[in-house]
């Protein structure tokens, strides 16, 4: 059983990375911050007494059912979806043109004086926009295949699927990463 | 450049993306952490319960069954409590009889006071030793 020690690190280990593939996912800051604290809750109420070992699957698998969960409930209240695209400013950020979000962050990051700590927030910037816009299952193999660090077996146990797909869904997700960021003069 | 090369690159793209999060959202990340860790908390805790325990010792013994001791621990009391009963019982029987030999002693000897003719209770009294004999 995972004590509260193993758990307050395990969750401090995963909590940024699980914010951000959240943030992939729905496009949307405060939507990924409550889809962690969800998956976060989940595991500490429901699977607290599972070995500390069996966390970082468990809490993969909770947070992709969240992220479900999240786009069934957004389904069913689509009337007012529309309503706060309409309003709010997420419409404007789908639609927006990608070198106005470079820019801003260049503008945010004024205040470092190291012209390369700027390019690489660029960078960074324009990966994450890449990668949040390869389809679900793609971005799902691949964030957890090369960011999680998952083998294929766990990766197909923690979507739902064969190990074939998860070979194809990120050979495919590979391929339009790298196109994509060579299309926008990325080099890594 | 293969895929792993790939991944392995990206991964450190992403790595210092999520290391470069603002203030706010990492106080709200920890936030959602403090409360996780809270219901885990309150999800491990030992429920308490009640439960009335004798003095010798809990009421069950290692496999769940009620000890011999401590059937006799529970009711030895009671039975002590009702041979209490009974000899308070019988005690308070045997006082009124020698009160009531004690007034017919004194009534056939002729050392009743005279004043006790006259009184209404000891004339009872005595209607009640006659119809009782």
């Amino acid at each position: 059983m995972a004590s509260a020690e193993e758990l307050s690190a395990f969750l401090a280990s995963v909590e940024r990375r699980a914010f951000k593939q959240a943030q992939f996912a729905v496009r949307d800051a405060d939507g990924a911050l409550d889809i962690v604290q969800d998956a976060m809750l989940k595991l500490a109420e429901n699977y607290g007494d599972r070995p500390a070992a069996e966390l970082p699957l468990l809490f993969t698998r909770i947070l992709q059912n969240t992220i479900h969960d999240y786009f069934r409930r957004q389904k069913v209240r689509s009337t007012w979806i529309t309503l706060f695209s309409a309003l709010g400013g997420r419409g404007e950020e789908e639609d927006s043109d990608p070198l106005e979000t470079l820019e801003a962050l260049a503008g945010s990051d004024g205040a470092e004086s190291a012209e390369d700590k700027v390019e690489r927030s660029q960078v960074i910037a324009i990966i994450e926009e890449e990668i949040s816009r390869l389809p679900a299952r793609q971005r799902e193999a691949f964030v957890m295949r090369y960011w999680e660090e998952m083998d294929v077996a766990e990766t197909a146990a923690a979507m739902g699927c064969s190990e074939g797909s998860v070979k194809t869904h990120c050979s495919r997700a590979t391929h339009a990463l790298a196109k994509a960021l060579s299309a926008r003069g990325i080099r890594l | 450049m293969n895929e792993n090369e790939f991944g392995y690159r990206i991964r450190q793209a992403l790595n210092e993306g999520a290391e470069r999060l603002d203030y706010k959202t990492a106080f709200r990340l920890e936030q959602g952490r403090r409360k996780a860790l809270a219901a885990h908390r309150a999800a491990t805790a030992p429920a308490y319960r009640p439960i009335l325990v004798p003095a010798g010792g809990p009421l069950l013994e290692e496999d769940g069954q009620v000890g011999w001791g401590q059937r006799l621990g529970l009711i030895a009391p009671l039975l002590a409590l009702v041979i209490g009963f009974v000899g308070i019982y019988q005690w308070q029987h045997e006082r009124r009889i020698n009160e009531l030999a004690d007034i017919d002693f004194a009534v056939l000897l002729d050392e009743a006071p005279i004043d006790a003719y006259a009184d209404k209770g000891f004339g009872a009294l005595l209607q009640t030793n006659f119809d009782e004999i």
